[in-house]
């Protein structure tokens, strides 16, 4: 319990921080949406002219790109984005941040297990980050009935903004494995943009393809599905848990059998 | 009873050298010194000891029980203090002290006041704002907090001014008297000469010898200086166990190990302006365990 709020007083300005920007995001991209829609036969018409592979590649559908919750999906992809970096940050520093800041021989020294350690870390990670999707969520709610032209689908845009969070689980449990496996992060935002990034192109260059899809978890949740739906894909829900599953046990495994080595 | 028992410890790295077949006892109640130079090995018994690294091969068991398998709970009574301390930097010296109190289950708030004011610290600054020395009072304060039965020192004054070094070295003497089992590592032997009953001298991983303080120096030699009036022979004092026989003019010195009589006997003899009889430091009896060994 001690080490739970201790970890969540660490994380506490991050949270905020990342917490205001993504909301930041959403507000700013969705201000632009009565204009946009004003201008929408325009844009219909330039869409229309690029190729199909390109505007799959951008996530952009023109079936419902320009109703409100089709614009939020469309900017959802940054915010997921966004979501990631912040969910591998937490997830990369549980482990590393003690070797590099040295104050692993305290923790260790104490009469806890690494079990309870972890644990204790953990639970810290996932609290900070089901408060940021809940203060999210809120939020956007507010944003998107401030914009909107006409009703949407509250249940959709529900499941649209948890993507968010399922795609913050899967890289907390990513960055969770990296922290426990590399012996020392010089740098935790350098590992986690790098892996952020790297999916993201990953999955510009495999959208469509339903087995290349597995590669990168941006494109698990794909907002055209779960707006067609107002669900999400089985196979993919799965792949997510497995990864996750996969990820922690094996970080737990790796942490208790870990050698601490002074500095 | 032993309150440290550490049997065949071995501990390798890839090709970089950790210790192999360490084993020595700590009785209880004593101050128990743990020299060697830096790379020797100590840290790596200490930190297996800990439990921070898993051992290779071999055992130890703290209180009489394995240090692995029972570690959380043998942890609840060892107080540890590293050779560097490094803490949460954004957080205030009281609330470390809290946080590290809060493992333990008892009132540590008293003992936290009265430590910090034996070592003159002050308890509402920020950890990063803190000097070298003063962070090692953190860790001093922090290892001593829940009055543990088992104190591991791992070169502990490093940064420590001479005048706090002397406090931090009553504070021991005083947990000790109150029944506190010490295992002191060091590579300044002055200190350890000065606190310990008892020595491990370990060298390139591997234990040389466990031993008295007080039999490692009566087991060894005298160190003479004779200044006599004229140049003498140099051959004079050639007497069997004699050693590192050396003449400059008048001055002559050497090591001697035996009766002591016989040597008294030959300078009887001899016209001397000044003399000299030294027992050895423990510097230089360990010197004389690692130039044996090379």
């Amino acid at each position: 319990m001690n080490i739970l709020l201790h970890e969540l007083r660490a994380y506490r300005k991050s949270t905020i921080i990342w917490t205001v920007s993504l909301i930041a995001i959403t507000a700013l991209f969705m201000s632009f949406y009565p204009s946009f829609e004003k201008e929408s036969e325009g844009f219909r018409n330039i869409l229309e002219g690029y190729p199909a592979a390109f505007r799959d590649a951008l996530g952009i559908n023109l079936d419902t790109f320009f109703s409100v919750l089709g614009l939020y999906s469309y900017g959802l992809t940054y915010i997921t984005m966004c979501g990631a970096i912040q969910a591998m940050n937490i997830g990369a520093s549980i482990v590393s941040k003690e070797t590099r800041e040295k104050t692993a021989d305290f923790l260790l020294t104490k009469p806890v297990t690494r079990t309870t350690i972890l644990t204790s870390k953990l639970l810290a990670a996932l609290i900070s980050i089901l408060i940021t999707n809940g203060i999210y969520l809120a939020a956007s709610t507010l944003v998107m009935n401030q914009v909107k032209s006409a009703d949407f689908n509250s249940k959709i845009f529900i499941l649209l903004s948890l993507t968010l969070l399922l795609i913050q689980l899967v890289f907390l449990a990513i960055g969770i494995i990296i922290s426990v496996l590399v012996p020392k992060i010089k740098s935790v935002l350098t590992v986690s943009l790098g892996t952020v990034f790297g999916f993201y192109f990953l999955g510009i260059f495999s959208a469509g393809d339903e087995v290349k899809r597995y590669i990168s978890p941006f494109k698990y949740f794909e907002t055209t599905y779960i707006m067609e739906n107002s669900g999400y894909e089985a196979s993919f829900l799965i792949a997510g848990a497995i990864i996750i599953i996969l990820a922690i046990t094996a970080s737990y495994m790796v942490y208790i059998k870990k050698d601490i080595h002074s500095v | 009873m032993n309150v440290i028992e550490i049997k065949n410890l071995t501990k390798t790295y890839g090709k970089a050298r950790g210790i192999s077949d360490v084993s020595f006892n700590v009785e209880e109640g004593e101050i128990f010194g743990f020299i060697g130079p830096n790379g020797a090995g100590k840290s790596t018994t200490i930190r297996t000891l800990l439990s921070l690294i898993y051992p290779t091969s071999g055992s130890a068991t703290i209180f009489g029980k394995d240090t692995v398998q029972f570690a959380p709970e043998i942890k609840k009574e060892i107080g540890y203090l590293p050779s560097e301390v490094f803490y949460y930097d954004n957080m205030k010296v009281k609330d470390l002290l809290n946080y590290s109190a809060s493992f333990y289950k008892k009132d540590c708030s008293k003992r936290i006041k009265e430590l910090a004011e034996i070592m003159d610290l002050d308890l509402s600054k920020k950890i990063d704002d803190l000097s070298l020395g003063n962070k090692k009072k953190v860790g001093i304060v922090q290892g001593l907090l829940h009055e543990p039965k088992l104190i591991i020192l791992d070169e502990p004054t490093s940064g420590l001014d001479p005048l706090m070094q002397q406090k931090f070295f009553e504070l021991l003497e005083e947990e000790n008297q109150k029944g506190a089992t010490i295992l002191f590592s060091s590579h300044i032997l002055t200190e350890v000469q000065r606190l310990c009953n008892r020595v491990a001298i370990i060298k390139e991983g591997k234990i040389v010898t466990v031993e008295k303080i007080s039999t490692l120096k009566e087991n060894t030699y005298k160190k003479f200086k004779v200044e006599t009036k004229d140049t003498i022979d140099p051959h004079y004092f050639s007497l069997p166990g004699v050693n590192k026989l050396e003449a400059k003019e008048n001055l002559t010195s050497f090591l001697f190990k035996g009766n002591i009589n016989d040597v008294m006997r030959k300078l009887a003899d001899i016209e001397i302006t000044n003399l000299w009889i030294e027992e050895p430091d423990l510097e230089e009896i360990f010197m004389h365990y690692y130039e044996k060994e090379a």
